[in-house]
């Protein structure tokens, strides 16, 4: 790599990353070692240090290309995507009543996390070419439709969440596109309307989430025990924290998936208000980042591509950290850079990468 | 950029970016800083339990250092919920082993509130269950064998009334007690010795505080209180006489067709009660592992009220037994000399009163009347003396009130008196009504305690000790916390040749005059008064009191036999062989 590139690398971005990164493997290790016997007591940490190794390589490596050129891709991507979900229907196992993950050789993957970025990228190069055009319901139904396949996919893993992670993006971007504000706040109404007609077709166990959320003793050792657990993880660690590997909560397995969905759980038992707070300003400067890179982006792809990829990182914080706060229903999303698991890492990862690359090749590149 | 007409889009969703954030940093900020203490807690109560150890209750022993009262393990089936609920399978499986219906184990687990607290499905299982659920734990999750002590009341009925009993504390006490550290589900004293004593003989229960994980399984102990045994009881009861009073009492009813009995055997010369007796009786063993319907609807149902200790809470006419309260005070108070004989025409020439059983002795002096129990004579005794004078001598024994022995519910009977009557029916006193009282009719009551008491005082010389079954409270380490001394009470007020002449009167009736034909050739020279007491509501009520030996007594015995008849013929038997019980005659 050469050095006028790294001149132009966004430092606060990727320290913020790292920052939180190594957060995420102390912790882990954290939440996940008294499960294991004393010789795989590490085996969580090391598995996904060394994914992060890795994924880092890749991102310097993708920093060599310019971004621009995956516009073109956008329709091959598309369709593998596509092929991608199918796959996993037709070839996945299931876990926790869903069924999400494919087996690739050592690793199981999970095409929804990675089928994020790969919407992202193709409705950004949709969209390039509809800045400003997106004044009818007439302009939209081919960019609903296109979408609309993905999703519903997804949304028959089933994986609510990630579909919902789906809509999140998609208005965020069309919103950014230049959609007419009235458009807009037309679907939202259309949407509102028809919930009680979509509660039908949410899966039972979807349904109890949701009533959970809204009182959590509805099901105090089923569904609600999560929530509740995992609020008392966090309160009970006030301003400083139990300590790492201290939590009571996390390490006495009254907190379920402390080192997955809920490790937000673990951070607020282990390392108190203090601890909390910094994971979340690090998320801060990551968001702001991603928008300063969205502003200054050399064109209107790059720019949508930095939008999607922030607003799926907050989408991802506000649902993850919500719910482990008890202020959002319970979904299968992980905390960007934070849960364990690689398919979401590496996502993640790549989602900075695509940021990385905008930045550097802002219009001050081609002087 | 060419085109940036929506940058200011962009920058709208940094700020909803930055709300997110602040939402967010607020939320934690609540739940950690504001909540925290409340959460802190919630985890607490999350990881640690603690498993509390019952202390064992003090044990009771008689004078002699005879066991009356112990403690046995009691192994008790009991589920623990954790998190998740026991499986269905187990409890079915458990239902068939116990043989306690399904239904009977699901509506325990509903009744359930707390979460984390034991539920007990089965107390008091036998070993061969213990051993299958400890050997086979795979096939019980979440099921464990608690032992706790339990109460064994090893005499089963016999002193049940005076040991008493023990069983959970209900709400009211927990209301009145919660001050002394009684906590619910806690055992308690509900009677008797158990009652009186409760705070000493209920030692301090210990537990452990013990981590656990999610799955309750425990991590680590953090820390232990050992329990600290209640304090042993030493009674001033003799296991053998008492055993012998049951055994007399039960015979006795038997042969006279009767249902209730009361029986107080007493040292005068200290107070110390030796035996007591009461018919019908409990088994305390029913209350300590927590009664059933089905047993508590048989103790309900019984019309003659087992749980009633009858020696100090029943009340009776004390009928003939009362004419050595009469026949004191008239000596004492000159209305008559010993010497003096009184005409008995078989009635009394005011008020056409007669003897029991219409018989005419013609001339009698003091001591032939109460060797004879005659009516007449102790008729005029009443009308000499007035009913105040009774009264006043009635009381000077003692009657009219509770004796103040370290038992529950002691009744204070009632001596007959003309503020009382005036009270009740608001009528004048009518001569007829204190030859009544004379002879221990009428309005007189007293318990078979009283009346043991009033024999006491003449054996006694005049002298009230204080009644008491307890002679010292003892520390499993030693500690003596409380030692019982003779208490007088009160002195009769009268010459000692007076209470010398009532004794002599006393040991005449068991020598020629009511009691003589049972104790006709008794080796130990004795003092005895037969009573037969009218019953408005059936048969009369047997009365005998009598005490021994004679010269220098040990024992003094009351005994009410319950519709029994005359009390030569119902009390005086048992009466006999308690006294025989207690100078080892065979």
């Amino acid at each position: 790599m050469n050095k006028r590139i790294l001149k132009r690398i966004d430092f606060p971005l990727v320290l913020a990353t790292l920052g939180i990164l190594l957060m995420s493997l102390v912790v882990i290790g954290s939440a996940t070692h008294i499960n294991a016997d004393d010789a795989k007591r590490f085996a969580f940490v090391e598995r996904q240090g060394l994914f992060a190794l890795i994924d880092i390589c890749i991102v310097i490596f993708l920093l060599n290309f310019d971004y621009k050129s995956l516009a073109g891709y956008g329709q091959k991507l598309y369709i593998f995507n596509l092929l991608m979900l199918i796959a996993v229907m037709a070839f996945g196992h299931s876990a926790l009543g869903a069924q999400r993950w494919i087996a690739l050789g050592p690793v199981n993957i999970q095409p929804s996390e990675f089928s994020k970025i790969i919407m992202i990228v193709s409705i950004a190069a949709m969209l390039e070419d509809k800045i400003g055009e997106l004044n009818t319901v007439a302009d939209l139904l081919p960019i609903a439709l296109y979408i609309g396949v993905p999703f519903i996919l997804v949304l028959k893993q089933p994986d609510l969440g990630t579909s919902l992670v789906f809509l999140a993006i998609f208005f965020v971007m069309i919103f950014v596109a230049g959609i007419r504000i009235r458009i807009l706040l037309g679907i939202f109404g259309a949407g509102l309307f028809m919930m009680p007609i979509m509660w039908h077709f949410l899966k039972d166990y979807q349904k109890m989430r949701l009533m959970v959320f809204l009182d959590p003793n509805v099901d105090p050792l089923g569904s609600g025990y999560h929530i509740i657990q995992s609020k008392i993880a966090i309160g009970s660690g006030m301003l400083t924290g139990k300590g790492l590997f201290e939590g009571t909560q996390s390490q006495l397995n009254f907190l379920p998936e402390n080192h997955t969905d809920f490790i937000f759980a673990v951070v607020g038992e282990e390392l108190g208000f203090i601890g909390a707070t910094v994971l979340l300003l690090l998320y801060l400067i990551v968001l702001w980042r991603g928008i300063f890179i969205a502003l200054e982006a050399s064109d209107v792809f790059g720019r949508l591509l930095a939008i999607g990829v922030t607003s799926m990182f907050a989408f991802h914080i506000l649902v993850n950290v919500g719910m482990t706060t008890g202020i959002m229903p319970v979904t299968g999303i992980p905390l960007p850079f934070m849960s364990y698991g690689v398919s979401s890492l590496t996502t993640n990862l790549l989602a900075i990468a695509l940021l990385l690359n905008i930045r550097l090749r802002e219009q001050k590149l081609s002087f | 950029m060419e085109v940036d007409e929506y940058a200011g889009r962009v920058k709208l969703l940094g700020f909803f970016a930055s709300l997110v954030i602040i939402v967010l940093l607020s939320r934690v900020f609540y739940l950690q800083i504001i909540d925290g203490e409340k959460y802190a807690s919630l985890a607490e109560g999350n990881r640690i339990r603690i498993i509390k150890e019952i202390a064992p209750r003090g044990t009771f022993y008689d004078r002699n250092g005879k066991p009356l009262v112990l403690n046995r393990p009691n192994f008790i089936v009991t589920i623990i919920p954790r998190v998740e609920p026991v499986k269905e399978e187990v409890l079915a499986r458990l239902s068939k082993l116990l043989n306690v219906p399904l239904e009977e184990i699901h509506k325990k687990i509903e009744a359930q509130t707390s979460g984390f607290d034991p539920i007990y499905i089965k107390q008091d299982v036998s070993l061969d269950i213990v051993t299958i659920i400890e050997e086979q734990k795979h096939l019980y999750p979440g099921v464990i064998i608690e032992v706790q002590p339990t109460r064994d009341y090893i005499l089963r009925e016999m002193g049940a009334h005076m040991f008493g009993y023990v069983s959970e504390i209900n709400d009211a006490e927990l209301e009145k007690k919660k001050g002394d550290g009684y906590k619910s589900g806690d055992i308690i004293g509900k009677f008797g010795l158990e009652r009186i004593y409760d705070q000493l003989i209920r030692g301090v229960d210990g537990g452990e505080q013990v981590e656990v994980d999610v799955s309750g399984k425990p991590v680590q102990i953090l820390g232990l209180k050992e329990p600290i045994p209640g304090a042993d009881l030493y009674l001033t009861i003799d296991k053998d006489l008492q055993l012998a009073a049951e055994q007399a009492v039960d015979e006795q009813l038997k042969t006279v067709h009767a249902n209730a009995a009361a029986v107080v055997a007493m040292n005068p010369q200290t107070g110390e009660i030796l035996a007591m007796v009461s018919r019908p009786a409990f088994d305390p063993n029913l209350f300590a592992r927590g009664i059933s319907t089905k047993d508590w609807k048989k103790i309900n149902d019984n019309p003659y009220h087992p749980m009633d200790n009858k020696a100090i809470t029943g009340e009776y006419p004390p009928g003939s037994t009362f004419k050595i309260v009469t026949g004191t005070a008239a000596l004492a108070a000159g209305r008559v000399t010993p010497e003096e004989k009184i005409f008995d025409a078989g009635y009394h020439w005011i008020i056409p009163k007669t003897n029991a059983s219409g018989e005419a002795l013609g001339y009698i002096n003091f001591k032939e009347a109460m060797a004879h129990s005659d009516n007449v004579y102790f008729y005029e005794m009443g009308n000499r003396l007035g009913i105040d004078e009774l009264e006043k001598y009635a009381r000077m024994f003692g009657l009219g009130k509770e004796t103040g022995i370290d038992l529950p519910y002691e009744s204070d009977g009632l001596v007959a008196n003309q503020a009382y009557k005036k009270r009740v029916y608001e009528e004048d006193w009518y001569l007829a009504e204190t030859f009544d009282a004379a002879i221990g009719q009428g309005f007189q009551l007293v318990t078979p305690l009283q009346a043991a008491m009033v024999m006491g005082e003449i054996a006694a010389n005049g002298k009230r000790y204080r009644p008491h079954c307890i002679s010292k409270i003892q520390t499993q380490d030693g500690t003596v916390l409380t030692e019982f001394k003779p208490e007088i009470m009160g002195e009769l007020d009268v010459s000692p040749s007076v209470i010398r002449l009532v004794q002599e009167g006393l040991h005449e009736v068991t020598t020629y005059g009511t009691g003589a034909s049972s104790f006709r050739g008794f080796p130990i020279p004795v003092a005895g008064k037969t009573g037969t007491a009218e019953n408005p509501h059936g048969r009369d009520h047997g009365w005998f009191v009598g005490y021994g030996p004679f010269d220098n007594p040990n024992i003094v015995v009351a005994v009410v036999v319950e519709q029994g008849g005359f009390g030569s013929v119902s009390a005086v038997p048992i009466g006999k062989k308690i006294l025989e019980a207690a100078f080892h005659i065979k």
